[in-house]
């Protein structure tokens, strides 16, 4: 079993065009999605899941659609507060520095993190304005501030200046709707993960899809090129 | 007339006195709010607080230390009375000025520090009364003669107040019908200071349900004290006559005397007080309590934040950028939390003089360090004053300030930091040890202190001082001193 699943949500623009439909009418079907998913998750017993919701790139959209993802994540974010807490899954936002996003949006992120610190059933981290190299070059910077002589940096130093230093690296990432890219997804952690690409898009994608994936991520022979499993996170 | 000694021979201070009676009651709370609406409602006093004071901005730092100046002045101990005394007066004398019509006021002037002492007296009679448990005649006399012993104790001898009862109710209705005005300071205690009463630091964690309790008890307590104010105050004043508002006040004043059923311990003003001005980070045995209190109120404040309902909600609030660990804070609330100490959007030298005053305080200081202390604090103003204001009206504005951070660390802001570290160095061996610290900070150490061998270098204070002042540092040792409510 995976211990950090991770799930680039690609497909709503195309679910919706292929209904005739905005393209918001996708990111509205997404939602069933992301909770059904994270359901699974939890039951299938994985510890770390991880959502890509936005990336620092995704901010060169159409104005209308970037309004309309930021309102829709608010009030599914509102919404699916209680259930989160009551299924003890810990929720946190990765990324979510751009003063572009709402001030309430924030706000409600934090509550979310604040209303959740202390579950322990699954961490849920959720990939909001992120992007892999800005994560890095924060840790880079937050490395020279701390006074850190080149020669001690290592591996496992540098990775505890990333943010969230406890996540451990991703197991599985699961990219739909048949795109092959990493499109600067958490990219340190995503080192030695292995990838799957379902054909099918991200609103379709559903709980027996995504233990298929789990299933094939079983099959695949880890080898993490000779190093040790995990160089990153928190051994417990 | 002495300070001591009345027809029954019982001291007039310490713990047999009626004051000390009425220390833990808490129809007290009640009463004093009505006193400093009275006090306010003076032209003259109403004039220095609003100059002055820092009830708007930190209420909860002015309470306690109003408690404990009291306590002081009313406990059994001469030479700590004496102390006190001559505290409060030098704290004063630096209390001067004209009102907004140009009219003089000083602090210092005994016909009104006698109004003081009078508003005190005759709130505490007027609370029993209004709670149906009046006092006897005997009692009211012998707490008479406590409140002029207490006058006597700050003026030297207490002949602004009649020496008899009788005279003295003749004294009260006068200055109420004939000195007392809808003042500035009174307005802004019956109807403001409670609508944007900040959170005591027990419960800052808690913005959203502080908000939410005081929205319901801010407009009772104005209510409430509306009520309780004299006939002929609220008429000339033109306060609010509101339907069930004497039901109401008389229903409060009751219920908190019934508290007298309560097992004794039970409320205690000390341990109230101080468990308010509990910060969670301090080192205090109870923080940790407080700290694990703190966490869940933040939980239920964020659960209701997000189960309110979007429409049409407004967020005043701005929102700290999630989970960064941000250790800046910006100019705009560094001036309103640290520089404003009294609230009214401006910094003036009452500003800086409030600084100081609660610096001298928390080291208890004497003369001449006080006196230093000021003048370090006057200095610095005058180079805040001379790099701040662009306009040349005299003070600085948010947004004068705002344009200039980075020229607030000059060398008066520097000799600010090397009097400080001077007097907080009591035994002046050149460093300040674990006891000094706590003197000034209430706490021990700071974990990130850059301490070594258990002391706190010159440098590395007077480099933290100006990383507060004007790095604007937040999550220092200074934020309870300064910052807090």
């Amino acid at each position: 079993m995976p211990r950090h699943v991770a799930c680039v949500m690609d497909g709503n623009g195309r679910w919706a065009q292929r209904r005739s439909l905005p393209r918001t009418a996708g990111h509205q079907a997404a939602e069933t999605t992301v909770i059904d998913i994270i359901e699974a998750a939890r039951a299938a017993g994985v510890e770390w899941l991880s959502l890509y919701a936005f990336s620092t790139e995704n901010w060169n959209r159409p104005g209308a659609e970037v309004d309309f993802l930021m309102g829709l994540v608010r009030r599914v974010v509102r919404k699916h507060a209680p259930l989160l807490l009551a299924r003890g899954i810990r929720c946190r936002f990765l990324g979510v520095a751009d003063s572009r996003i709402p001030r309430e949006l924030a706000r409600d992120f934090e509550d979310l993190a604040t209303l959740t610190s202390d579950n322990r059933g699954m961490t849920l981290t959720v990939a909001f304005d992120h992007g892999g190299r800005r994560d890095i070059v924060e840790a880079a910077r937050s490395l020279i501030r701390s006074g850190t002589p080149a020669d001690e940096v290592t591996e496992r130093l540098f990775a505890d200046h990333l943010p969230f230093p406890d996540t451990p690296d991703v197991d599985l990432v699961i990219r739909t709707s048949g795109e092959q890219r990493i499109s600067n997804f958490m990219l340190w952690q995503v080192a030695y993960a292995e990838w799957v690409f379902p054909e099918v898009l991200w609103p379709d994608f559903r709980a027996p899809d995504f233990l298929a994936c789990l299933r094939t991520y079983r099959r695949r022979d880890r080898r993490f090129g000779g190093v040790p499993p995990r160089t990153t996170g928190d051994p417990s | 007339m002495t300070t001591t000694g009345t027809a029954d021979e019982r001291p007039l201070f310490g713990p047999d006195s009626r004051f000390s009676g009425f220390f833990d009651d808490p129809r007290w709370a009640l009463a004093i709010i009505r006193a400093t609406v009275l006090e306010a409602a003076h032209p003259q006093i109403g004039a220095a607080l609003v100059d002055n004071s820092t009830f708007v901005a930190h209420p909860w730092r002015r309470l306690r230390n109003t408690f404990l100046s009291m306590r002081r002045m009313f406990g059994a101990d001469q030479a700590v009375r004496e102390r006190e005394a001559a505290r409060l007066n030098r704290l004063h004398a630096r209390m001067s000025g004209s009102d907004s019509r140009g009219r003089a006021y000083d602090a210092m002037d005994r016909a009104t520090r006698a109004w003081v002492v009078a508003t005190l007296f005759e709130s505490a009679v007027t609370m029993c009364r209004l709670s149906g448990q009046p006092l006897d005649q005997d009692t009211m006399e012998r707490m008479y003669a406590e409140y002029r012993s207490f006058l006597a104790a700050l003026d030297g001898d207490a002949s602004e107040l009649p020496e008899d009862l009788d005279d003295f109710w003749r004294y009260f209705d006068r200055v109420v019908e004939d000195e007392l005005e809808n003042t500035e300071a009174a307005r802004v205690i019956l109807f403001r200071l409670f609508d944007h009463l900040p959170a005591p630091a027990l419960l800052d964690g808690a913005p959203t349900l502080w908000a939410a309790g005081r929205a319901v008890v801010g407009p009772l307590l104005g209510a409430i004290t509306v009520a309780s104010l004299p006939e002929s105050y609220r008429r000339r004043a033109g306060l609010p006559e509101m339907p069930g508002a004497s039901t109401l006040m008389q229903g409060a004043y009751c219920a908190a005397g019934l508290a007298r059923f309560l097992p004794e311990g039970w409320v205690n003003a000390e341990s109230i007080i101080e468990a308010l001005s509990l910060s969670p980070d301090s080192d205090d045995p109870r923080a940790r309590t407080v700290a694990a209190l703190t966490a869940r109120m933040k939980r239920a404040s964020a659960l209701l934040r997000l189960l309110t309902p979007l429409s049409g909600v407004p967020q005043p609030d701005p929102a700290p950028s999630a989970g960064t660990g941000e250790s800046r804070r910006s100019a705009e609330e560094f001036f309103r939390t640290v520089l404003d100490q009294t609230g009214d959007g401006h910094l003036d030298w009452p500003d800086l003089a409030a600084m100081a005053r609660e610096l001298c305080t928390r080291l208890d200081l004497d003369e001449p360090e006080e006196t230093r202390l000021y003048d370090a604090f006057a200095a610095w103003w005058r180079e805040l004053q001379e790099a701040l204001d662009t306009d040349g009206d005299g003070r600085v504005s948010a947004e004068e300030y705002a344009a200039a951070v980075p020229s607030l660390a000059g060398p008066a802001l520097i000799r600010v930091a090397e009097v400080l570290f001077d007097a907080t160095d009591k035994d002046g061996n050149g460093s300040i040890d674990a006891d000094e610290y706590r003197t000034l900070f209430r706490t021990a150490f700071h974990r990130d202190l850059t301490t070594t061998d258990g002391v706190y270098s010159q440098s590395a204070f007077v480099s933290d001082f100006l990383s507060f002042m004007s790095g604007r540092r937040t999550n220092t040792a200074y934020d309870p001193l300064l910052a807090d409510a």
